[in-house]
């Protein structure tokens, strides 16, 4: 028997019952439509957020130490100057801790975001404000010397002195009801320029970035580092790099294997948001299952059916030299294709249905030449699966048997 | 070509069994022209489905062109039904959805016979059966007469040794049942073997041997000279 001639009947008597094929193929579509949609929108988150991760953090490993039974795990400034030391790949690394307090002077006071760290604060991808309109930032001299040195912003210097240029000016600021008396040394671009809207325009607050030795001195209850930021030039050596960062601190503190060093850097985090992915891709997957396993059902039973009711044309055909591959061939292919066009259906409904969700979601779906061949390979497999006990049937009919049939 | 030897069919229908064939013998030669005549119930149908190889008997010898049918697989029977019998079946049995070129030539696809020789021959024996003009025509488009037409041509497109048909002209009334008759006769005159049931003498009567049957046996088996329809009047 010629595929061709197989090919055209099929089509023909699935176009010979459009509703009723229609309504054969709807969980074949619902399901394909659901795989389709779910690959391509999550393909499509996947990618979103592995590149907003890079952008963000690509080159970022944050480093803890959890010191909850043990005050001397924290990290201490010569930590710091060995790791940079020791790992060329190391370009920045300080700590980039906020605590909010009250800055002042004779004339007025405000709300203030004190950030702390070593001069390569300036440098971290995360750090609020950098670009320098006056001044400098504060140096490793003055990280070294617990210099009583700032950085503030130009909001801040306009809102406590009314103007920007405030370089050589000294301010005051309550941390932790500490005072510390501060001399200003640079000025840099407003912090919250971009946030106004959150704030009424006085009160926006101060920002401020001052060395952290200085910090650690005065408020003695913030002199432990427990969490550092280090930034490395290529993104490629970041999981090794972690580790090394890791095992060194861990030799030189004598805590070898006991776990309270921890580097972290974008891949876990993307780990993680993969992993809550993949289970909810999981989960619409296996609804998707089900409709397929009801869609394959439906074919089954509207085969059977169609078996019956076409029992002399069976007969018929056996008559007219039909062998019994021949008739299975026949009725296999008509699933078969029954479950193909609802495959394309689904195919082209996923589609336009991921492309809906993505444009709600603002992102862009993925479409994979895999999972195209996955709804061939899944609606044929369907079409087989669930056709070949109608068509054994069909194919097995004694001549006679069917042409008596009524 | 046909020699069926003893041939018994046994129906069981529960407790009760039915011998619709009761050790039938009967010899028919290439070129006949044969009707089966009988009552209702006396097994004519059964006889022709076993000499269709479409059923299989309990008892008794078939040779068919000189091979002991009961010998042969399901596949090897539809091999042999498909090169060597012609079927006409009383309620037609034309393939619905496909016109009336395609029916016709359908046992040329099931004989793996290439598309465009297919082609050719189908129109040929629709030609031949004076339905050349409705190639293309569904079978809901042609009337009844037309339809059994469609069949023969069907049954004589893959050149089969011989034509079986089961009460051809039954659904039909008579100035279509002379045309069917007439195609008949031609084809038979060109030497065509046909073996034909009816339970009507007139039918009987175009035919040149007459086999009679009673309760699953053959009474009478007579040759006549048959009743002939001008060729003039075909249309
Ligand atoms: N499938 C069957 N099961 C049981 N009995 C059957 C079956 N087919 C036929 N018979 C019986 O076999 C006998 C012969 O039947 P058959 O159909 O051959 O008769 P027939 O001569 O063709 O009659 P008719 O002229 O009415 O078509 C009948 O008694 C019938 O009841
Ligand atoms: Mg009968």
């Amino acid at each position: 028997m010629f595929i061709k001639e197989n090919f055209k009947m099929a089509l023909d008597s699935i176009f010979a019952n459009k509703m009723r094929s229609f309504l054969t193929m709807l969980g074949i579509i619902i399901g394909i439509a659901s795989v389709i949609a779910i690959l391509a929108v999550g393909n499509g988150a996947a990618k979103e957020i592995t590149g907003t991760f890079s952008d963000l953090g690509a080159t970022t490993i944050n480093l803890t130490a959890n010191d909850s039974d043990d005050s001397n795990a924290a990290l201490e400034q010569e930590d710091l100057v060995v790791l940079k030391d020791s790992i060329e790949e190391i370009q920045y690394i300080s700590p980039n801790q906020q605590i909010s307090g009250t800055a002042s002077t004779e004339m007025d006071s405000r709300q203030a975001v004190v950030s702390y760290g070593t001069p390569d604060l300036q440098y971290l991808s995360q750090t609020m404000s950098s670009n320098l309109i006056h001044g400098r930032y504060f140096n490793q001299i003055d990280f070294d010397e617990n210099n009583s040195v700032v950085v503030i912003d130009t909001d801040g210097a306009e809102a406590l002195f009314g103007r920007t240029d405030v370089v050589g000016e000294t301010l005051s600021v309550n941390i932790t009801q500490t005072r510390l008396d501060l001399r200003i040394v640079g000025v840099v671009e407003g912090s919250f320029a971009d946030m106004q809207g959150a704030f009424d325009a006085d009160q926006i607050p101060l920002f401020m970035a001052m060395p952290q030795s200085t910090v650690g001195q005065q408020v003695p209850q913030l002199a432990g580092m427990n969490s550092v930021i280090i930034e490395v030039e290529d993104t490629e050596q970041i999981e090794p790099i972690s580790n090394q960062i890791v095992r060194l601190l861990e030799l030189r503190n004598d805590a070898v294997g006991e776990n309270i060093y921890n580097a972290r850097n974008f891949l876990q985090a993307l780990d993680q948001v993969n992993n809550v992915l993949s289970l909810f891709i999981n989960f619409i997957a296996a609804v998707a299952g089900i409709a397929l396993l009801v869609g394959g059902i439906g074919v089954m039973n509207i085969m059977l059916v169609s078996v019956t009711e076409r029992t002399r044309e069976i007969g018929t055909r056996k008559a007219l030299g039909a062998t019994t591959k021949t008739i299975l061939i026949q009725f296999l292919m008509e699933a078969v294709i029954l479950s193909l066009i609802g495959g394309m259906i689904g195919l082209t409904l996923g589609i336009l249905l991921s492309n809906v969700i993505a444009s709600a979601l603002n992102i862009v779906p993925i479409y994979t030449l895999g999972s195209v061949g996955l709804v061939l390979a899944f609606s044929t497999a369907v079409g087989v699966f669930f056709g070949i006990y109608p068509a054994r049937k069909a194919a097995k009919l004694t001549p006679i048997d069917a042409l008596r049939f009524e | 070509m046909i020699e069926i030897t003893d041939i018994e069919k046994i129906y069981r229908l529960g407790g009760e069994t039915i011998k619709a064939l009761d050790k039938v013998t009967l010899s028919i030669k290439e070129g006949e022209f044969t009707s089966i005549m009988g009552p209702s119930g006396s097994g004519k149908s059964t006889l022709m489905n076993i000499l269709g190889l479409l059923d299989r008997f309990d008892n008794g010898k078939y040779m068919l062109n000189g091979t002991d049918v009961t010998e042969l697989s399901d596949d090897q029977l539809a091999g042999v039904r498909n090169k060597e019998i012609g079927f006409v079946f009383q309620s037609f049995n034309l393939m619905a959805r496909m016109n009336v070129l395609e029916n016709v030539m359908l046992p040329l696809v099931y004989a793996k016979v290439p598309a465009d020789e297919r082609k050719k021959r189908a129109t040929e024996a629709l030609e031949k059966v004076g339905l050349g003009d409705r190639l293309y025509h569904l079978t809901n488009e042609i009337s009844g007469g037309q339809k059994q037409r469609v069949a023969i041509a069907r049954s004589i497109v893959n050149r089969p040794s011989v034509l079986m048909a089961d009460e051809p002209t039954g659904n039909l009334d008579s100035k279509t049942t002379e045309d069917i008759m007439r195609i008949f006769q031609d084809l038979n005159d060109e030497g065509t073997t046909i073996v034909m049931v009816t339970h009507e003498p007139e039918m009987a009567a175009y035919t040149k041997r007459i086999v009679h049957f009673r309760d699953g046996q053959i009474t009478e088996d007579e040759t006549v000279t048959p009743k002939q329809l001008s060729k003039a009047e075909v249309d």
